[in-house]
């Protein structure tokens, strides 16, 4: 049996989590925070990809990074490809679990009692500073939470990818699609397997959450 | 010297603040909700007033008209929170060096290692430095909060209710030790608290709030001995705030026509006083001054024979340490307080001395210089 989606996958969704969390967190931090024109819609924007159907997604995100979308002209000109390739599974994957990572960190920045935020401004430290010095170090907890829950949804895509990054043995194959592909060739033994061991990471993963929430600062 | 004058409109309530005071210690006082908290985060630049202005030391900190609106970060200013608001993530060590770690300071002249050690020596917190906020007492946490605080040498201390945290007796304690703190540092600081007697101890003047609205800042001695208006009286808890009518009025005394008898009063030679006879005035009684006097029995000194009324105790209540009786004058119409005419106050050494829980019927004399008229 080929273990090249298992590999491919945990590749994909740490890429995924990384790109997610540089800049899903500021943004949650962002909203937590600050006011700003448009913020109601911003924030039903954000929790929109957890209901939208992943084809609708992953339609518009092929629209952007498309041989003729914008983006895809963009890179075209430097000769970077995105649609069909791993890369894109990584955005597929960020696309899918952003929307957590940002509720789970943002509600974390909120329960933050404000006059330790305030005690910081009036002890001279910029807003920058205290992001880093007192937001952080105060929600990490959420911010940790959140990033394994974006990390196990970004592991699990199977239609933002499809749309965007097709199903090419070897190349784009992750291991949702492997399972399908191994259902549809009537090959059950290793989609068996491979729903096995998706089981056993997720259920791994979601033990050390349960643990992370206990935690202390 | 500070100068506040915030207009800031939440909803339905409007902070409208406006006072100044030129001496040390000035304290914020009056019920939870009247805008005591807001306007020291308007000082504190966490939040922009309406309209105003707020100079501290000479500096503008926040002119609209201006357009003067500085960052907390630049205001010089300390921030004691109420409840304290110690980082809970950072040692106690950690906590008072914050304000020392940032940019601008590291750049500075401010030694830093030695100002932490001075300030964790004078707040005696030296064998607290490496335990968290958690681990410590209230009494201790506030110190923290105070070093803190007063790490960054600001130019005004702000203190929101410093000891409202704390249990009674330890309460009393740590007054005295945030007053003697806060003049040695020596510089401005305003203190926000509910309780009078707080203030008393610590502050030099004191600024009244109710329903948002102020009072100028007045010396605290002038406060509870010549409060400026009936509203103020009322504000500081004064008791036995009465109404009569001015019979007499020469440059030492006046006296006045109350439940048809005559009641002199001192009058103080400091106070203006624009009022003529047959006007009607607003005065108070102190209630430990009104002097009990057994009946029948043959009157020594002249003062006792003064502000003499007849009458009897209609109500008792038990304050520990004291007795309150409540006075009804054995003469025709209401009372002039519901059910009775005067609230006294005497230990209870003399209340059981007396026997006054057998004997009801007394006179008692009102001492001319307790009786403060309060001007309109």
């Amino acid at each position: 049996m080929d273990w090249f989606p298992v590999w491919l996958s945990f590749r994909v969704a740490l890429l995924a989590t990384l790109l997610t969390v540089s800049i899903g967190v500021p943004i949650a931090w962002l909203m937590a925070r600050r006011s700003f024109p448009g913020r109601d819609l911003v924030s039903a924007a954000l929790l929109t990809p957890l209901v939208l159907p992943p084809t609708v997604l992953g339609y518009y995100l092929l629209m952007v990074i498309g041989a003729r979308g914008p983006v895809g002209r963009l890179l075209g000109k430097w000769d970077i490809e995105l649609a069909f390739t791993w890369r894109a599974a990584v955005l597929a994957a960020a696309v899918g679990s952003f929307a957590l990572l940002v509720k789970t960190a943002q509600s974390g920045f909120e329960s933050i009692d404000k006059r330790l935020e305030q005690a910081a401004q009036t002890l001279g430290h910029s807003d920058w500073s205290i992001f880093w010095n007192v937001s952080i170090p105060l929600a990490w907890r959420s911010i940790l939470a959140g990033t394994v829950l974006a990390f196990c949804k970004a592991l699990g895509d199977f239609g933002i990818t499809l749309m965007v990054a097709g199903d090419i043995p070897g190349r784009t194959q992750t291991l949702p699609l492997a399972i399908y592909d191994h259902v549809q060739a009537n090959q059950l033994d290793h989609a068996n397997l491979l729903s096995l061991v998706s089981v056993g990471i997720v259920l791994l993963l979601m033990l050390a959450f349960g643990r992370i929430v206990r935690l202390r600062y | 010297m500070l100068s506040v004058a915030a207009r800031k409109r939440f909803g339905g309530f409007t902070l409208d603040a406006t006072w100044t005071s030129n001496q040390p210690i000035v304290a914020l006082v009056g019920p939870s909700g009247a805008g005591k908290t807001l306007t020291l985060q308007c000082i504190a630049g966490l939040i922009a007033p309406d309209e105003g202005r707020i100079v501290s030391a000479g500096r503008v900190l926040f002119d609209r008209a201006e357009g003067v609106n500085l960052r907390p970060q630049e205001r010089r200013i300390g921030y004691v929170f109420q409840g304290y608001a110690l980082f809970p993530h950072m040692t106690v060590h950690e906590n008072i060096a914050f304000g020392l770690r940032t940019r601008r300071r590291a750049a500075g002249s401010l030694d830093r290692p030695d100002r932490t050690t001075a300030i964790i020596e004078r707040l005696d917190l030296a064998g607290v430095t490496a335990k968290y906020p958690s681990e410590l007492s209230g009494g201790q946490q506030q110190r923290v909060a105070l070093a803190r605080a007063l790490a960054t040498d600001p130019d005004v201390l702000l203190l929101d209710e410093p000891l409202s945290a704390l249990d009674a007796p330890l309460r009393r304690e740590l007054c005295g030790d945030l007053s003697r703190t806060l003049r040695d540092w020596g510089k401005i600081a305003i203190l926000v608290t509910h309780d009078l007697s707080e203030a008393y101890q610590i502050a030099d003047t004191v600024v009244l709030y109710e329903h948002g609205k102020t009072t100028s800042a007045v010396l605290k001695n002038d406060l509870l001995w010549h409060p400026s208006s009936e509203r103020v009286a009322r504000l500081i808890g004064a008791r036995n705030i009465l109404r009569g009518v001015i019979a007499e009025l020469s440059d030492d005394a006046i006296v006045l026509e109350w439940r048809g008898g005559r009641l002199e009063a001192a009058r103080s030679p400091s106070h203006q006083l624009h009022a003529r006879a047959g006007e009607p005035l607003a005065f108070f009684v102190r209630p430990e001054y009104v002097r009990l006097i057994r009946k029948n029995r043959p009157v020594t000194d002249g003062l006792r024979q003064t502000n003499l009324f007849h009458g009897s105790i209609v109500g008792e209540r038990d304050e520990g340490a004291t007795w309150v009786l409540f006075f009804r004058l054995d003469r025709p119409g209401a009372p002039s307080q519901e059910t009775f005419d005067l609230e006294i106050e005497i230990p209870k050494l003399v209340y059981e001395r007396l026997n006054i829980s057998a004997d009801r019927h007394w006179d008692v004399s009102i001492h001319p210089g307790s009786i403060q008229v309060l001007p309109h």
